[in-house]
């Protein structure tokens, strides 16, 4: 299988911000009150921990869980290994690498505390390696924790438990989500704050901006500057993420990685698929993409299923290769979607 | 801020190649050989593809009309339009080339639904039908390095073709180096070996084509040229006059690559490659027929979406096997760790593990068993080639 798993080659571009370091947006900061308030850190036992993240309120921002909920009913002992996600293969965000360069203390001392409550077998900082266009070298040991770069092309995120052996169960747990535990215990501080990447071809200042939960992309990109008019805006990352329309009522969230400004926009449907086959070799799941976009166009939602459209991540390899810039990857997502309604009211 | 945001699907970095890109390669790599033609057979060979290029220009707007839509920017017929007249001699009457043309839009093109939905290379075809109406013309080439005249009728040296001295079986006039510097008489385009071959290699370093099916054409004809030549002398000898005479090359780099009527996946096109290899060589060795080629590419055009399944086919058996030897695996791991708290009895373990790798086993060949059945009987041999390729690889 691996043979065919291939992937893209994208320009990274993650230069300006990793090497600055993080902004903090001016703010209150909130505390709270637990019972165990003097204990020393390393003393703290299993179900201090959890309690920790449970009253700071920490959401994991790689699957947007409750920290807590995920320590208590993650598997632990022998056959676990625990990975800390700092993998950001996205071009431009780097929001969580930012984290384990420029906070490497917080996040190794996150990182033990996660240790003392699982007792993994192993535990290993992922980061991404593919970065050419970086002279910024990924650090090898953050603490004493080993780091392994994910190498490969995009996407990488899906390929982090491939090192693996088989059988033996993973927790991956964010590296954001790490060094707010890691305040949790130094200062009782609760989780209000999230990590974001700003960049874009339109943004002056580019770099990692720490700001309050619910604040509102307008005001995140007043605070790096613009230095034209963007056409598009986009949350999230720049493969995976959302267009918006109204900057000053969409807010950032816990699981929000970045905020892009961007002054091309590339419109939709410009030119008839010519068949080249790019989508196909782009697939990282070896799907037969091509064919699959024309059987959703057409609604034929049964080849769709035989062509096992439930596989595709929706990483928008498919659509970047394209040289028609068709929305390959948009059409399947939204097929699945109308698949999914058509089950549930029995028509499939 | 507002006013200018545009909506966009994810993702929002595009590659900058597009298909205008591509298009504008292939157009570029055409026009050195228009340039060698023009040295060789002088104006006319310029004047033939110029008048090719707004010809089929013309049709497909008058084609869009016809369909009541926007006739769009679309650079595809003048691609169609560049390679037709290289296919022919520099003196060809101008109503062959249109007929050709016309052919090309009008039959293959507009009525499937215009670019990116024929069934068939649209110069191939138009190729190919004027071959079979005027055979006289189109295969009667003219002598190189004589004035032909620009318009009306041409009163040319007439010179023996190597591809028709081949299908005689007999040795050509020519040298093998005339044969590369493109001084034989031949099709306008075709002659040129060695112009012909950088151009290709010029769209392959630019990835306008794939370089998998040129060259999984080229090898296999060369291997089957030297194991039945049909001229006496050194096989390396036939082997050049095989490979140099007629449009084999051209074709091989820019009628075979074309993205819409070729398979999809490396591996199809691999497998169109040697398939359209031996029936150009089966076309050549047995018909009579002087240029194989084009007939040969639209056969093997009918055969791509095939192709194209069997390798869906394959990657379908090999997703859901690695999927469930996955599950499995994990389902044997967490057994075994549950056996090991409870009773430290090794043997049986080891049992059943065996025995679950058997019913893994027998669970993919049944699998298999079911997709071979299902793909088409000529292409069964390679499948299970293939699937054995990577069951050893797994292993
Ligand atoms: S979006 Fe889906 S179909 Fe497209 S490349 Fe990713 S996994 Fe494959
Ligand atoms: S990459 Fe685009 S043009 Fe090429 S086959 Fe896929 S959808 Fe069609």
């Amino acid at each position: 299988m691996s043979l065919f798993v291939k992937g893209i080659f994208l320009e990274q571009k993650k230069e300006p911000m990793l090497t600055r370091s993080t902004l903090v947006m001016r703010q209150e900061f909130e505390y709270f009150d637990c019972d165990f308030p003097d204990s020393a850190i390393d003393e703290l036992s299993r179900e201090q921990i959890i309690e920790l993240a449970r009253l700071a309120e920490i959401v994991d921002e790689s699957d947007g869980k409750m920290l807590w909920e995920k320590l208590e009913k993650s598997p632990s002992g022998e056959n676990v290994t625990l990975i800390v996600d700092a993998v950001d293969d996205e071009p431009y965000i780097s929001s969580q690498m930012s984290v384990g360069i420029h906070q490497p203390e917080k996040l190794s001392l996150g990182t033990e505390l996660c240790e003392k409550v699982l007792s993994p077998e192993k535990v290993y900082i992922a980061m991404y390696r593919h970065i050419l266009d970086s002279n910024f070298g990924i650090p090898k040991k953050i603490g004493k924790y080993h780091v392994k770069k994910i190498g490969g092309l995009y996407p990488a995120e899906s390929r982090v438990h491939r090192h693996l052996p088989k059988g033996k169960n993973s927790v991956i747990i964010g590296a954001c989500a790490m060094l707010h535990l890691a305040r949790a215990a130094e200062e009782s501080r609760k989780m209000t704050t999230c990590f974001v990447t700003v960049a874009g071809d339109v943004v002056k200042n580019p770099r990692n901006v720490e700001v309050p939960i619910g604040t509102t992309a307008e005001k995140i990109l007043e605070l790096c500057g613009l230095t034209e008019e963007p056409e598009a805006i986009i949350l999230g990352g720049s493969m995976t993420g959302r267009a918006i329309f109204e900057p000053e009522n969409e807010t950032v969230g816990p699981t929000t990685r970045g905020v892009i400004a961007l002054s091309r926009s590339y419109g939709t449907y410009s030119y008839t698929c010519i068949g080249c086959g790019r989508c196909d070799h782009a697939c990282p799941k070896a799907l037969s993409v091509c064919m699959m976009r024309k059987f959703a166009e057409n609604g034929k939602f049964d080849m769709l299923e035989k062509y096992d459209v439930d596989m595709c991540i929706g990483c928008g390899a498919c659509s970047y290769v394209c040289p028609s810039r068709i929305d390959v990857s948009a059409t399947l997502i939204k097929a699945k979607k109308q698949m999914e309604l058509a089950k549930k009211e029995g028509n499939l | 801020m507002k006013e200018r945001l545009m909506f966009q699907n994810a993702p929002h970095v595009r590659q900058s190649e597009s298909v205008v890109t591509m298009m504008t390669d292939v157009i570029v790599a055409l026009l050195p050989i228009y340039l060698i033609a023009f040295f060789y057979h002088g104006a006319r060979s310029l004047v033939l593809g110029i008048s090719g290029v707004l010809f089929c220009g013309l049709l497909s707007v008058l084609g869009a009309i016809l369909l009541r839509e926007k006739p769009a920017a679309d650079l595809t017929p003048i691609i169609t339009g560049l390679i037709i007249p290289l296919l022919l001699p520099a003196d060809i009457p101008y109503y062959v080339l249109f007929s050709a043309c016309a052919v090309a839009i009008f039959v293959v093109k507009i009525p499937f639904g215009g670019t990116g939905y024929n069934l068939f290379n649209p110069a191939a075809v138009g190729f190919a039908s004027v071959a079979i109406c005027w055979p006289e013309l189109v295969f009667r080439y003219p002598a190189t390095m004589q004035k032909i005249e620009v318009f009306g009728e041409s009163t040319v040296k007439i010179a023996q073709s190597p591809a028709y001295s081949l299908s005689l079986g007999a040795i050509p006039d020519q040298n093998i180096l005339d044969l590369l510097l493109g001084s034989a008489p031949g099709p306008m385009g075709a002659t040129n070996i060695l112009v012909v071959v950088a151009c290709g290699i010029f769209l392959i370093v630019k990835k306008a084509i794939n370089w998998i099916e040129p060259v999984s054409f080229i090898l296999p004809y060369s291997v089957l040229c030297l194991l039945f030549p049909r001229i006496g002398g050194s096989p390396l000898e036939a082997l050049c006059y095989e490979l140099f005479s007629g449009a084999l090359i051209f074709g091989a780099f820019f009628m075979l690559t074309e993205p819409v009527t070729s398979p999809k996946r490396d591996f199809g096109k691999l497998m169109a490659g040697v398939s359209s290899a031996i029936v150009v060589f089966l076309f050549r060795y047995f018909g009579k027929f002087e240029m194989g080629f084009a007939s040969a590419l639209i056969l093997m055009n009918v055969f791509s979406p095939i192709f194209d399944s069997v390798c869906e086919n394959v990657l379908h058996v090999l997703r859901h096997t690695d999927n469930i030897s996955a599950s499995i695996k994990a389902e044997i791991a967490a057994k075994k760790a549950a056996k090991t708290v409870s009773e430290p009895v090794v043997r049986p373990v080891k049992k059943t593990e065996e025995a679950e790798i058997a019913e893994v086993s027998e669970e993919i060949a049944e699998i298999e068993a079911i997709e071979v059945s299902e793909e088409v009987l000529e292409a069964e041999n390679e499948t299970t080639e293939e699937t054995e390729k990577e069951e050893a690889l797994a292993k």
